[in-house]
């Protein structure tokens, strides 16, 4: 249970006494959780600290939220913020008057100055979203994984909004339309990937992809003939639960270059665990997705769909330069395995698994994997 | 952007001024390990940089894993709005800054 008391003015010598007797009257009895409202408190006395000191000794969960910026640097100051939850209010922006840059699902992206952008999100609760995306992005960031900065969490109107860095970049997708060899682009685009694959984590740092693959093989083995499902799962148990970092999204629309730096975008499928992930989330943007409509990618990146295969075959082959043909094609395999496991999945809990496309997906994955588990001894390499 | 450096010994001091953004940050950075060879104490002193953008952020953590090797680094005289960039993007944690 929960309980809001509002802090309002200035809190002092002067009258902390009698707010603290206010307070504890509203406490009386209670059991649970106690947050403080600072919208409305300028100024906080060590005798105010005093009184907030007694009720967290009280209710050790006590926290409190919306403080300005004053406020806060004296919770700061004080030790508090390290003691106790304090969280700052939310800026408040207009975006009257700025240009919109994109729209996407869940949001619009306005520029609101030559260096910053702001994604409102439509949803009025996002912000848990908006904060584990940010969360993601600012580790990533401090990691040196090039990215854009993400600034603060606002308040625009009745909306959620975030502040990111603005990119004057172009997506590789552009830049191999605009006729640029995708040959280089997917050697660039390795050495981020490696640089990403470089950073180990603390477990439990980011989300676990194991325990996420462990959803599709769960579901999707019954599907399956049973020994092939029961090898399948096998294999996905055995791989190894790694603390590597994974971008968990890496195509051409989410790497970007600005004056030659190369940068990634939609840090919210960060992750962490064995490469072998990676590749089968990079096999199913630029091969998987198609394997019922062979111009599903070729929509997707506005490329060429003998662009998307050269895309992936350039970027294996760069990942694992100096392996010879076989070893990448068991990779390759082992992919498309972990791929088609998540697609199958995927296109059986849509709400429209009846419907053409999705029959077709279903039993391609079906075929694949029934032809394939069989030749393969594990999912790692 | 304007940059001096001021080496004495094996202490540098690089001096930052005006705006570090993806067209100035390349030069930062080529300045940085033109003089580090052999330097065991770096300053950045920011008094004058007004704004960076992700690319100067990129090269101060690229100076500061390569000291880490050699020596110490730390940055100085940080202008409260640059302050803010450090602080919203998690580096006032892992920067030494005076």
């Amino acid at each position: 249970m929960e309980k809001t008391i509002e802090l309002k003015g200035r809190i002092d010598s002067s009258n902390a006494a009698e707010r603290e007797t206010e307070i504890q009257n509203q406490l009386n009895g209670f059991d649970g959780e106690v947050i403080f409202d600072a919208s409305e408190l300028e100024y906080i006395s060590s005798a105010g600290l005093r009184v907030i000191l007694r009720v967290k000794k009280q209710f050790p969960s006590t926290r409190i939220i919306n403080c300005n910026s004053e406020v806060y640097e004296i919770f700061d100051m004080t030790g508090f913020t390290e003691m106790m939850n304090i969280s700052k209010a939310y800026r408040k922006i207009s975006i009257d008057g700025c240009e919109v840059i994109g729209e996407g699902a869940n949001g619009i992206v306005y520029r609101t100055d030559p260096d910053t952008i702001v994604k409102v999100y439509k949803n009025h609760d996002a912000l848990e979203e908006i904060h584990n995306e940010r969360e993601l992005a600012r580790k990533a960031f401090v990691m040196g994984i090039p990215t854009a900065i993400p600034y603060d969490v606002v308040q625009v109107g009745e909306y959620y909004g975030s502040v990111f860095e603005l990119l004057n970049a172009k997506s590789f997708a552009k830049l191999i339309r605009a006729g640029e060899s995708v040959e280089d682009l997917a050697r660039q685009s390795v050495e981020i990937l490696k640089t990403i694959h470089s950073t180990e984590l603390k477990p439990g740092e980011l989300p676990s992809k194991k325990q996420e693959s462990m959803k599709w093989v769960n579901y999707t083995k019954d599907y399956l003939p049973a020994e092939i499902g029961e090898k399948l799962l096998k294999m996905f148990e055995e791989t190894p639960d790694t603390n590597t970092m994974l971008h968990g999204d890496y195509h051409i629309k989410n790497i970007m270059q600005q004056n030659g730096e190369n940068l990634l975008i939609d840090m919210d499928t960060l992750s962490m665990g064995h490469p072998i992930y990676e590749f089968a989330a990079i096999y199913a943007a630029y091969i998987g997705y198609s394997c019922a409509d062979p111009d599903n990618a070729a929509k997707f990146f506005d490329i060429p769909g003998e662009k998307c295969i050269d895309m992936w075959k350039y970027t294996v082959k760069y990942y694992f330069e100096g392996k010879d043909e076989q070893y990448v094609d068991n990779i390759i395999r082992k992919a498309a395995i972990i791929c088609y496991t998540r697609l199958l999945r995927w296109y059986a809990t849509k709400k429209s698994k009846e419907d053409k496309e999705a029959q077709a997906v279903i039993a391609f994955c079906k075929n694949y994997l029934t032809e394939n588990v069989p030749k393969t001894d594990n999912l790692y390499f | 952007m304007d940059i001096s450096t001021k080496k004495d010994g094996n202490s540098l001091v690089i001096s930052v001024s005006g705006r570090v953004d993806t067209v100035t940050a390349p030069e930062l950075e080529k300045r940085i390990t033109e003089n580090i060879d052999g330097i065991s104490e770096l300053v950045l002193d920011l008094k004058d940089m007004t704004y960076t953008s992700s690319s100067g952020l990129r090269v101060i953590l690229r100076a500061q894993k390569l000291m880490n090797k050699q020596g110490s680094i730390k940055v100085t005289n940080v202008r409260d709005e640059v302050m803010e960039i450090f602080d919203v993007t998690g580096f006032s944690d892992i920067l030494n800054i005076e």
